[in-house]
């Protein structure tokens, strides 16, 4: 079986600096895959890899078994690969619906269809009574599932969530957790960068450690837990 | 904090604007019938195509907030191609507007292209470099010697030829309205266009861009498309600008590559305006430009200085602009009078 | 053979004055991110306030040209604190601020002083250098530019305020971590590129003719060399000093001073078309 993403030995340097040192990972479809690592292990240096905002030096990226490495960005998300940014990134001066819409509109050349898209993501983050408001006027809660519609609403089958809980309430956590667990229950693949490992560790199949730029460990969330290398890394952190 | 923000007018509150709107056009175009004559006249034509450039640098600056400094180079550049077009190749200047004004959109394509690849500072300053250099090359050896150096190109203007066989009584005033009627044609047909564009989903992706350009990229916008796509549908305005000037107005001199000449008065009346609303600065574009020429008699060169620092202010002041926020206040109220009045019925 | 000999004497000058030029520009782009378009200007202010001391004031040379310069310094600074720095999160908005107070110098020159190209005086005497006489003017100017680049480099490399410079350059989130305030810095940065944009006015106003527009070609070029040499890297933008330098002044012996003029525009084109980065850059 083909796999749904796979990174082959990827590796970027920024000056001196290695930001991913052969990094080999790969994802299934319908996993939840977790991403974790002390500050500047690389993490969000992958999922910029991944979604092409980045081309690595070195090192191959797949796709449903199509090579995407030097792919830009937009493409990537007409082949079904979203993700959202570290923090609320929005269109800051877009009412929420364009905010969504424009993303539908670009991968759908048929405008009937990315109206009827749009409608449904903001029916699922539930925003549908705030289409028309400004980002400025929404809480965080609500900033996360504009960032969320936008992903979904281009149709994905791997999204990548950068730092999603960070900034929410306990209970809004839940009700992001209740959204993700109901996509993957259709079949969409996630890997989530998250420093609130409480949260990441129920939700996951299966975790990726990374430390410096290297895979240091990969497997059931709870062996994560008792692995002593990664308990040692983030010893600084917990 | 509601700046810059944009939401898509109903089908009903367009009809309502639309109407007052034909109603200003027409008397605007009886204007000629109604005894305008002599210098106004040739000054209401010049800032009717100088709502083009406007447009123009509204439609792709006030959107994708790359700042578009080589209006003058697009604008130049057809006015030259229709002065030479018409001196080595005999083209009069009738058949020559169209082809003109397709060089100068080629042209500038293709001198940006490069820079609308990439993020960052490199298109403004391209931008910004090309009226200097054209403005360079034209005056010096060995190109002033084709390019009419100083003095210029000269050439018989746009029906002239036709404008020969009329009483020599009529000459003068038939060319002017007829030259105040192409430009408000002109005018009325490149602010429909750009309102379409501005306010159609392109448009929404160009602002998509302008705001957060990687967030753009990475959310599925074809962001190089979309720049260089509002690029060419604004630089197509700026070119029928040019070509159409220099067509009503020869000679074509240094003076179009001049920033105070084509772009001091656009540029203010799009941050004056509001940037990105195509009303605001299509309404601060008559004010800005009436004003403009008024001052030459009264300050000379020194209008600039004060354009400029009136830019300056408005930008770190009130970066939203002036002339849409009162203009929507203005058709609220109007709005809501005759709500007031139908309430009744 | 004789045009080759020109090309390899005033190329090595001209990168050399190239090169104090950029870095006092690369300073405000390395600390702000984006080009300060009133530079050129500044480089121009210079030159006429110093013939303005001269020939209106009556000022002896050795006060005016030290006065001239501290007063572009203060300009420069004024211009940063005023237009650039309250803007600094909204590019557009500096370019736009930037270019008006350009172009308000650009008139003002025009309405004071004319279009009609002012010197100011020169050093005198000429040298042979490989058989080619070259004013001693050139020799002053080698040395000071000399000078005012080891100076820059000392002070970025030795001193807390030029350590900081290079921290906030390098990334602002760091060095807020650090305790550094970027803002200023970023005023410290006006003030020595301001020191550095009037040294070369006034070193190159007796040899170029001084108008109103002289100053927007050294701002491209400018432009053109700290983007090919990577903004912070001082080896790239010496590289890159001398590559614009003698690819100008090739264009001036062979094809002439007209076409001369678009070299910044040709050199900023290739970097675009090649390496958008810039030849030694750090990429994103």
């Amino acid at each position: 079986m083909v796999k749904l993403l796979v990174c082959d030995s990827v590796t970027k340097k920024f000056g001196g600096i290695v930001a991913l040192d052969k990094v080999s990972l790969e994802v299934s479809k319908g996993e939840l895959l977790g991403l974790i690592g002390p500050n500047g292990s690389g993490k969000t240096t992958l999922v910029n890899v991944i979604s092409g905002v980045i081309t690595p030096d070195e090192g191959r990226i797949v796709f449903e078994g199509k090579d995407i490495t030097r792919l830009k960005p937009h493409r990537r998300v007409a082949l079904g690969i979203s993700r959202i940014f570290q923090g609320m990134r929005v269109y800051p001066y877009l009412p929420v619906y364009y905010n969504v819409s424009l993303s539908a509109r670009s991968v759908y050349k048929d405008a009937r269809l990315a109206r009827a898209k749009t409608t449904w993501a903001l029916t699922i983050t539930r925003l549908l009574a705030e289409a028309g408001e400004l980002p400025i006027n929404l809480t965080p809660y609500k900033l996360r599932m504009v960032e969320l519609a936008r992903a979904l609403v281009t149709g994905p089958k791997l999204v990548l969530l950068d730092e999603p809980f960070a900034g929410l309430s306990p209970s809004e956590i839940d009700e992001v957790i209740e959204i993700v667990k109901k996509l993957n229950e259709n079949g969409l693949a996630f890997i989530i960068v998250e420093h609130k490992l409480r949260y990441l560790m129920k939700l996951v199949n299966r975790v990726v450690v990374l430390n410096e730029g290297k895979k240091i460990f990969e497997g059931k969330p709870d062996e994560a837990v008792s692995n002593e290398e990664v308990a040692r890394v983030y010893l600084g952190v917990l | 904090m509601s700046r810059l923000a944009f939401s898509k007018p109903s089908k009903l509150k367009r009809v309502g604007s639309i109407l007052p709107a034909l109603f200003i056009a027409a008397i605007y175009m009886l204007l000629p019938t109604f005894g305008l004559r002599g210098f106004w006249l040739d000054v209401l034509t010049r800032v009717n195509i100088f709502l083009l450039i406007t447009l123009s640098l509204d439609l792709y600056s006030g959107t994708t907030f790359y700042l578009n400094l080589g209006v003058p180079f697009t604008v130049g550049c057809a006015a030259y191609s229709l002065a030479l077009l018409n001196r080595y190749l005999g083209v009069p200047v009738e058949y020559a507007i169209l082809p003109s004004a397709a060089i100068s959109l080629v042209l500038s394509l293709v001198i940006f292209l490069p820079s609308l690849r990439v993020r960052g500072a490199y298109f403004s300053i391209m931008s910004l470099l090309l009226p200097i250099v054209m403005a360079g090359i034209v005056t010096s050896q060995p190109f002033s010697l084709y390019l009419g150096g100083e003095g210029g190109i000269t050439y018989s203007p746009l029906f002239f030829s036709y404008a020969r066989g009329l009483p020599v009584k009529e000459r003068a005033f038939f060319l002017q309205s007829t030259y105040f009627y192409i430009s408000s044609i002109a005018a009325i047909i490149a602010f429909i266009v750009s309102y379409k564009v501005a306010y159609s989903d392109f448009g929404f992706m160009m602002r998509s861009v302008g705001q957060d350009e990687l967030l753009a990229e990475a959310s599925g916008v074809n962001t190089v498309r979309v720049k260089l796509v509002g690029f060419l549908i604004s630089s197509s305005l700026a070119s029928f600008a040019g070509s159409i000037y220099a067509a009503m107005r020869p000679p074509v001199t240094v003076d179009v590559f001049i920033p105070a000449n084509t772009l001091v008065p656009p540029l203010t009346a799009v941050i004056l305006g509001g940037m990105g609303t195509i009303v605001g600065p299509t309404i601060a574009n008559y004010f800005i430009l009436l004003v403009y020429e008024a001052l030459w008699d009264v300050i000379g060169r020194w209008r600039v200085v004060l354009y400029m620092c009136l830019l300056i202010v408005l930008v770190l002041l009130r970066p939203q602009g002036i002339v849409y926020y009162l203009y929507t206040k203005l058709k609220r109220l109007v709005s809501s009078k005759i709500a007031e009045l139908t309430a009744g019925v | 053979m004789e045009e080759l000999k020109y090309i390899l004497i005033f190329g090595s000058f001209h990168s050399l004055t190239y090169l104090v030029f950029s870095l006092g520009f690369s300073l405000v782009f390395g600390v702000a991110r984006l080009p300060n378009l009133t530079y050129g200007a500044l480089y121009v202010l210079t030159g006429y306030s110093t013939y303005v001391f001269l020939n209106y004031l009556n000022t002896p040379l050795y006060l005016a040209v030290p006065v001239s310069i501290l007063l572009t310094a203060a300009i420069s600074l004024a211009i940063g604190e005023s237009v650039i720095k309250p803007a600094i999160k909204f590019p557009v908005s500096v370019f736009i601020t930037t270019v008006a107070v350009a172009y308000i110098f650009e008139e003002l020159f025009s309405i004071q002083m004319g279009l009609k190209p002012v010197t100011l005086p020169l050093y005198p005497g000429t040298t042979s250098i490989l058989g080619i006489p070259v004013s001693n003017h050139w020799l002053l100017i080698t040395a000071v530019c000399l000078a005012m680049t080891l100076a820059l480099l000392a002070f970025l490399y030795k001193t807390s305020t030029g350590k900081a410079i290079r921290a906030v350059a390098e990334s602002w989130e760091e060095s807020m971590r650090l305790g550094i305030n970027p803002l200023r810095v970023l005023r410290a940065t006006f003030l020595i590129s301001g020191v550095y944009a009037a040294l070369t006015g006034i070193l190159l106003a007796p040899l170029k003719a001084l108008t109103p527009t002289a100053g927007w070609s050294p701002l491209f070029a400018a432009f053109a060399i700290v983007v090919m040499g990577g903004i912070g890297n001082i080896l790239g933008t010496v590289v890159a000093s001398l590559v614009y330098g003698f690819i100008e002044q090739s264009m001036v012996y062979v094809l002439g001073g007209g076409i001369a003029r678009v070299a910044p525009l040709i050199l900023i084109l290739l970097i675009l078309v090649f390496r958008p980065h810039g030849l030694f850059g750090r990429g994103e």
